[in-house]
C-alpha cells in the first residue's frame, strides 16, 4: 500500500513540476531559434535553383514566417493548447505526422543499444569487480577504456569497412529492404540485418560508462557493513553479489541510463546520419539546417517530455530497487 | 605508543601536498595518460616546427597509402595532402576546442553550481530549474543550433560545446557545495564574521575542487568528441584541419583508402583515452573514499 | 532551333510517328522488374509545381506528364502532345493533343486541364512564372486542342514543355483548393506510365506501372523504388552491391568514379544531361570596397587556371567555360569571350596599380570568400581558391555557411565581397543566364538573382532583345555581344560547366533517351530479366 501511496506522491510532484518547465522549454527554445540567421523559405528557394520574390513571398504569408516574433509564438502555444504542432514547410505535412513517422525507428535503435549497453555492461563490471585486480579485470578495463575514448562514429566508421565493405555480412544504410514483401521471421530478421551496425556503434559508449560505474558500485558495495552480515550468514559468494551488490549498484546505472534516456532523441544524430537511419536525430539535424523550425519544436518538445518521463520511470524503479530512498 | 596528533591544520601542509604529489607520481593510469597527453600537447604546440607550411597545401599525389612514399609515412588524402602533417597540426584544433570548451562549461557552471547550493531556498529553485531546462534540450542538438546561429568557426564551436556543457557541472558543484556548507570550517568562518562571497571562495571552493578538477578532464574529453562529430557532420572551420575533418573528408573514400578514416579516429581515441586515463588517475588520488 | 516554318512540319511528322512508334529500339524490351533509383535528397514534394529541386524533378515526371519531350538536341517530340504549331509572329501556339489519355483515377486528360495547368505554373511554379509570363489566355476550343496566346513572343517556351518543368496537373484535383497545401503533392494523380503507390518518409518512394497508359505496351517496368542516401560512400557502396540500379547527376564522390569504372557490372552514361547544364563561377559583390575596382577584379581573372581547376577539383569531369552559356548549349555559347588569360604576372601587375601593393609579410589584403554549400565541389573548388589567390599575394579566408545562412548573407543582407555560385542554365539562356546579369533582377533575399548587383544598360537592351527574338540567327548574335561585354566588365569569373554522369547498373536500359534522361517519364526504360 505504502508503494502505490509513494508512486501516486511522485507522480502528482512530476506533474505539476513538468508543466511550467515544458512552458519554459518551449518558449526559451523557440527564442533561441529565432537568432538563427534565414527561414525556411529562403532554404526552399536556394534548393529549388530558382526563385521569385513573390515566390518566396508567398511561403514566408503561408506560413506566417513574415509576422512579428512574439506574434509567431503566441500562434506556436495556441496551436500547442490543441495538441497540434503545427505544419512544416519543408515536408509539407503536419509535423505531428512527420515525427510520428520517425519514432518507430529512433525507439528501435535507441532502446535496442540501451539494452545491448546494459546488458553487456552490467555484466562486464560485474566480472571485472568480481576479479578485481587480476588480469580479467586489467584486460576488460583496456577494452572498456577503449570503448570510452573511441567516437561513436568512427566506431560505426570501422564496423561499416569491416562488416559491410570487406566481408559483405551487414548492410551500410537504411533500415529495411525497400520494396520486398517479408512476414514473420523473415521480416524481423531483415529489420535485424540493418539494426546491428548501428546499434552497435551507438551502444559503444554506453557500454563502457555502464561497466565502469557498475565496477565502482559493486566495489564500494562490497566494503559496507551488510555485506559482510550477508556473507557472515553462510549464503553462497555468487548470490551474495548478485542480491545485494549488483541490487544497489544498478541504482547509479540506472540513475545514468536514465539520463541516457532522456537524451535519447538528440543523442544519436550523427550515427543516424552515417547510417542513413530513418530517425528523429536525423530529422532534427535536417530541421535545423532547413530552418524548419516547427518540425524542431515539435522534437525539442518530445524530448522534454521524454527527460521528464524517463525520471518518473528511474524515481520509480529505485524506489522498488532501494526502499530507503521511497521513505524520505 | 601514541603519536601526538597535530590539530594545526597549517603545518600539516607542506607534508600533506608532498604525499599527495608521490601519491601522483605513483599511479600508473595518471602517469601514462599523462604522458601521451602530454606528447599531444607538444604536437600541438610545435605543429609548424614539425610540419612547417599549410597542412592545406596539395604536395603529393592523391590516395597514397601509408608506407608506399617515404616523404609520406602515413599517406596522402583525395586531394594530395599530407595526413601526418594533418594529424599534427589537426591535435591543435582538437586540443584547443576541448580546452577553451571546457574551460567555458567549467566557468558557467562552477558560478551557478556554487550559488545554487551555497545559498539554497528560492535562488537554488530558480537556478535548477534553468539547469533542467538546458538538460531536457538534446545535448548535441544545442551545439549544432548555436553554432547555426554563428558561423562555423573554432571559437564559436567552442563556444557552442561550452555552453551546452555547463549543467552537468553545475550540478556536481551544487551538490558539493550542499554537503560542504553545513561543515565545521565554515561555520567556524561564518562566526568570524566572514562575508558570503569569502566563504565560496576562499572556504569552500577549495574543498569542492577534487570532483570538478577531475569533471574537466572528462568534459575536455567530450568536447573533443563533440567536435569530432560537428566536423564530421561538415559544421567545421574551414580554414582550420581537424581531425574530426579528416574523418568527414576521407569517408568518401572509405572503400579504398580506409586509413583515411581510421588514422585521425586513432588520434581523436589516444587523446581522448588520455584525458581520461588522467582524470581516472585523479579520482583515485583526490577522491577520500578511495583511500585504501 | 528551327524556323517556326520548318518546325511545324517537321514536329507534325514527328509527333505523328510518335505515335505510330513507341520505343524506337533495337531487340524486344523486356517486361517487367523493378528499377531502384538512388538519389541524394528527398524530394519535398511529388510534383514539380511550387519547386524544381533536383529530387523532386525525377519523381514527378514519372507520374506527372509534359506535353513534349526532347531528343539530345532539345528538338521537341510528342508526349501529351502529338502536332504542335508556332504561328509566324511567335505569339500564338497551337498544340494537338493526344486522344484517350487518362488520368489515373479514371478521368479524361482534356484541354481544360492544360489551360488550367499553365494558368497554375504562371502564377506558381518558380520559373513558370518568367516563362508563361508574357502569356495572355490558353484558348481551349475542343476538347483535344490547346491554344497558348502569348503578348509578346517567347523563343523559348517551345522548349519548356517537359514533364518536369511544366507539369500537366488534373484541373479536377487542383480547382478550388490551395494548390500550395493540396495534398496531390503527396500523392500525385497524373497520366503518366507509373502510379503512385506510397511514400514512407525518411525510407523510400514506391511507383507502379500504370496498366491504363496511353503509351501500350510501356512501360516496361513493373516497379521503381526511389531511395535516398544523403551519403556519396554509401551511394558507392549502394551501387558496388546492386542495391541502387540507377543515379544521376554523378551520385558519388568524383574520386571514387575511377575505382567504380572498373567494376564490370556498372555503366557509365553521358547522355541524358542536355537539357540543363550548370556554370559554376566566382562572383563577385560589386558594391564591396575592394571588388568595385575593376583591375582588382581582373587581376583575380588574370589568376585563374580553369584547365588546372577542372583537373584537380572535378578529377577532368568538366568542361571550361568561359562564358555564363554552357558550352553544352551550342548555338550560343562563346568559347573564347574572356581577354583575360591566365597570366600572373598580369595580375600582380594589375594590383600593383590597383593600390594594393604587396606587404611586409608578402601578402596584398585579405578577404573572406563565401562558397554555395549546395553539391561537394564548392568546398574544394574554395580551397583551390585559396592556393590560387595565395600565390599573387592575396589571403583568403574562406566561410562555411549552410544553405539558409548563405542565401542570407550573399542575397539578403548582401554582406559577401565574393563567393563561388553556380547556375544552371537550363533549357534557354533567357529562362537560365538573363536572371544573373539582368539590373532588373537585383531582387534582396531572392537567390540565384543578380547577387553582384550589375547594372550595365547594354547588357539589359541585349537580354530584353534576346527574350522576345524569334529569328535564331539575330537571336544568337545578341546572346554572343552579351556574352564578350560580361566578360570584359567581369561582374562575375564564370569557371566550368561539370560534366555529369549517369551511373547504372548494365541490366537498366533505355534510361536516357531524351534530353533530360531520367528525369523524363522513363516509360521506355527497361531491366532485364
Amino acid at each position: 500500500m505504502r508503494m502505490y501511496r509513494r508512486v501516486g506522491a511522485s507522480l502528482r510532484r512530476t506533474a505539476l513540476h513538468a508543466g511550467p518547465t515544458i512552458l519554459g522549454i518551449v518558449v526559451l527554445n523557440f527564442l533561441l531559434l529565432q537568432l538563427v540567421p534565414g527561414d525556411a523559405a529562403d532554404v526552399l528557394a536556394s534548393e529549388s535553383g530558382t526563385a521569385t520574390a513573390e515566390g518566396m513571398a508567398a511561403i514566408r504569408a503561408r506560413f506566417g514566417l513574415d509576422q512579428p516574433v512574439l506574434t509567431q509564438l503566441m500562434a506556436f502555444l495556441g496551436h500547442l493548447a490543441h495538441f497540434d504542432l503545427g505544419f512544416s514547410p519543408r515536408y509539407n505535412m503536419p509535423v505531428l505526422d512527420m515525427i510520428m513517422s520517425r519514432l518507430p525507428a529512433t525507439l528501435m535503435l535507441m532502446l535496442t543499444a540501451l539494452s545491448i549497453a546494459l546488458v553487456l555492461g552490467i555484466l562486464m563490471g560485474a566480472v571485472m569487480a568480481a576479479w578485481v585486480g587480476r588480469w580479467p579485470d586489467r584486460v576488460l578495463s583496456v577494452v572498456v577504456l577503449l570503448f570510452y575514448s573511441m567516437p561513436g562514429f568512427w566506431v560505426g566508421l570501422m564496423a561499416i569497412v569491416l562488416f559491410s565493405v570487406h566481408l559483405g555480412w551487414l548492410p551500410s544504410d537504411g533500415n529495411m529492404t525497400v520494396g520486398a514483401s517479408l512476414h514473420g521471421f523473415a521480416l524481423i530478421g531483415d529489420r535485424l540485418k540493418y539494426l546491428v551496425l548501428p546499434a552497435l556503434a551507438l551502444a559503444s559508449f554506453f557500454i563502457a560508462v555502464y561497466a565502469r560505474l557498475t565496477r565502482a558500485a559493486m566495489l564500494e558495495v562490497q566494503r559496507q557493513e551488510f555485506m559482510r552480515t550477508a556473507q557472515a550468514k553462510g549464503l553462497h559468494p555468487i548470490v551474495v553479489q548478485l542480491r545485494h551488490a549488483l541490487r544497489n549498484a544498478l541504482i547509479p546505472v540506472t540513475t545514468v541510463a536514465g539520463m541516457h534516456l532522456g537524451n535519447l532523441l538528440g543523442g544519436a544524430v550523427v550515427v543516424e546520419t552515417l547510417f542513413g537511419w530513418p530517425g528523429m536525430g536525423r530529422l532534427a539535424l535536417e530541421a535545423v539546417l532547413a530552418r524548419d523550425f516547427s518540425v524542431l519544436m515539435g522534437v525539442l518538445l518530445l524530448s522534454s517530455f521524454l527527460v521528464i518521463i524517463a525520471n518518473m520511470l528511474i524515481d520509480l524503479l529505485h524506489a522498488w530497487l532501494d526502499p530507503r530512498i521511497g521513505a524520505a | 605508543m601514541s603519536v601526538p596528533v597535530q590539530l594545526d591544520q597549517g603545518s600539516r601542509a607542506p607534508a600533506r601536498r608532498g604525499r599527495r604529489l608521490r601519491a601522483f607520481a605513483r599511479n600508473p593510469a595518471f602517469v601514462a595518460g599523462s604522458i601521451i597527453l602530454a606528447i599531444f600537447v607538444l604536437m600541438a604546440v610545435f605543429a609548424d616546427v614539425l610540419f612547417p607550411g599549410d597542412p592545406f597545401d596539395m604536395v603529393g599525389q592523391p590516395v597514397l597509402w601509408p608506407g608506399a612514399d617515404p616523404e609520406f609515412p602515413l599517406g596522402t588524402d583525395s586531394l594530395g595532402r599530407d595526413v601526418l602533417a594533418g594529424l599534427v597540426h589537426g591535435a591543435r584544433v582538437s586540443l584547443l576546442v576541448g580546452v577553451v570548451a571546457a574551460a567555458i562549461g567549467l566557468a558557467i557552471g562552477t558560478v551557478v553550481g556554487a550559488l545554487a547550493g551555497f545559498f539554497g531556498g528560492w535562488v537554488d529553485t530558480w537556478l535548477l530549474r534553468i539547469v533542467e531546462l538546458f538538460q531536457t534540450t538534446p545535448t548535441f542538438l544545442l551545439v549544432v543550433v548555436i553554432v547555426a546561429i554563428g558561423e562555423p568557426t573554432v571559437q564559436t564551436i567552442a563556444v557552442a560545446i561550452g555552453i551546452a556543457s555547463w549543467p552537468t557541472v553545475a550540478r556536481l558543484v551544487r551538490a558539493q557545495f550542499r554537503s560542504l556548507r553545513e561543515a565545521d570550517f565554515v561555520m567556524a568562518a561564518r562566526s568570524l564574521g566572514y562575508g558570503n562571497i569569502r566563504i565560496i571562495v576562499q572556504e569552500i571552493m577549495p574543498n569542492a575542487l577534487p570532483p570538478i578538477i577531475v569533471a574537466a578532464s572528462v568534459m575536455i574529453a567530450n568536447a573533443i568528441l563533440t567536435e569530432a562529430g560537428l566536423s564530421f557532420l561538415n559544421m567545421r572551420d574551414p580554414n582550420l584541419i581537424s581531425w574530426g575533418g579528416m574523418i568527414g573528408a576521407g569517408r568518401d573514400l572509405l572503400r579504398t583508402a580506409w586509413f583515411l578514416t581510421a588514422l585521425p579516429g586513432v588520434a581523436i581515441a589516444l587523446a581522448v583515452l588520455s584525458l581520461n586515463l588522467v582524470g581516472d588517475g585523479l579520482n583515485e588520488i583526490l577522491n577520500p573514499r578511495s583511500d585504501p | 532551333m528551327t524556323s517556326k516554318f520548318r518546325t511545324t512540319r517537321r514536329a507534325t511528322l514527328l509527333g505523328l510517328s510518335a505515335l505510330a512508334l513507341p520505343g524506337i529500339a533495337r531487340a524486344a524490351p523486356s517486361r517487367g522488374g523493378t528499377l531502384n533509383f538512388m538519389q541524394n535528397n528527398e524530394p519535398q514534394t511529388l510534383v514539380a509545381l511550387t519547386t524544381v529541386a533536383t529530387p523532386a524533378l525525377t519523381v514527378s515526371a514519372k507520374v506527372t506528364e509534359g506535353l513534349l519531350a526532347y531528343d539530345y538536341d532539345i528538338k521537341p517530340r510528342a508526349q501529351l502532345a502529338t502536332e504542335w504549331s508556332i504561328s509566324p509572329d511567335g505569339k500564338t501556339y497551337t498544340f494537338k493533343l493526344r486522344p484517350n489519355v487518362r488520368w489515373h483515377d479514371g478521368k479524361d486528360f482534356t484541354s481544360a486541364d492544360v489551360a488550367y495547368s499553365i494558368q497554375l505554373l504562371k502564377t506558381i511554379h518558380p520559373r513558370g512564372r518568367n516563362t508563361y509570363a508574357n502569356v495572355t489566355e490558353v484558348q481551349t476550343p475542343d476538347a483535344l486542342t490547346a491554344v497558348i496566346v502569348l503578348s509578346k513572343p517567347a523563343p523559348y517556351l517551345i522548349k519548356a514543355l517537359t514533364a518536369a518543368e511544366s507539369p500537366m496537373m488534373p484541373r479536377h484535383i487542383y480547382e478550388g483548393s490551395d494548390p500550395l497545401a493540396n495534398q496531390n503533392g503527396n500523392a500525385p494523380i497524373g497520366t503518366g506510365p507509373f502510379r503512385f503507390k506510397e511514400w514512407v518518409r525518411g525510407s523510400h518512394i514506391l511507383y507502379e506501372r500504370n496498366p491504363d497508359y496511353w503509351g501500350q505496351p510501356m512501360p516496361y517496368l513493373d516497379r521503381i523504388v526511389f531511395k535516398f542516401l544523403p551519403d556519396p560512400g554509401a551511394r558507392s557502396i549502394a551501387f558496388e552491391n546492386g542495391t541502387a540500379d540507377i543515379g544521376y547527376r554523378t551520385p558519388v564522390a568524383l574520386s571514387d568514379l575511377d575505382r567504380l569504372k572498373k567494376i564490370p557490372t556498372l555503366m557509365f552514361e553521358t547522355k541524358g544531361t542536355s537539357y540543363s547544364y550548370n556554370v559554376a563561377n566566382l562572383q563577385f559583390n560589386l558594391d564591396s570596397a575592394i571588388f568595385k575596382n575593376a583591375k582588382v577584379r581582373q587581376a583575380i581573372a588574370h589568376s585563374i587556371d580553369r584547365a588546372a581547376i577542372v583537373k584537380t577539383v572535378l578529377y577532368g569531369y568538366g568542361v571550361i567555360s568561359e562564358s555564363p552559356i554552357a558550352p553544352g548549349l551550342k548555338e550560343f555559347h562563346d568559347p573564347s569571350p574572356s581577354p583575360y588569360k591566365y597570366d600572373l604576372k598580369a595580375a600582380e601587375q594589375l594590383l600593383d596599380e590597383a593600390g594594393y601593393p604587396r606587404g611586409a609579410n608578402k601578402t596584398r589584403f585579405k578577404v573572406p570568400l563565401d562558397y554555395n554549400p549546395i553539391g561537394d565541389e564548392n568546398r574544394r573548388l574554395a580551397e583551390f581558391m585559396r592556393s590560387a589567390l595565395a600565390r599573387i599575394g592575396i589571403t583568403v579566408d574562406i566561410r562555411a555557411a549552410d544553405a539558409s545562412a548563405f542565401v542570407k548573407r550573399v542575397y539578403t543582407d548582401r554582406e559577401f565581397d565574393f563567393t563561388l555560385n553556380g547556375h544552371s542554365n537550363l533549357f534557354d539562356p533567357t529562362v537560365g543566364v538573363q536572371r544573373i546579369y539582368w539590373s532588373k533582377n537585383f531582387k534582396k533575399g531572392v537567390p540565384f538573382s543578380n547577387g553582384s548587383h550589375y547594372d550595365n544598360p547594354k547588357v539589359d537592351a541585349l537580354l530584353e532583345g534576346a527574350a522576345v527574338e524569334i529569328d535564331p540567327a539575330k537571336r544568337a548574335a545578341m546572346f554572343k555581344e552579351f556574352q564578350q561585354i560580361v566578360a570584359v566588365d567581369l561582374p562575375d569569373i564564370n569557371l566550368y560547366s561539370p560534366l555529369y554522369l549517369t551511373i547504372k547498373n548494365r541490366r537498366v536500359h533505355d534510361d536516357s533517351m531524351t534530353a533530360d534522361g531520367v528525369e523524363s517519364n522513363m516509360a521506355e526504360c527497361y531491366v532485364d530479366a
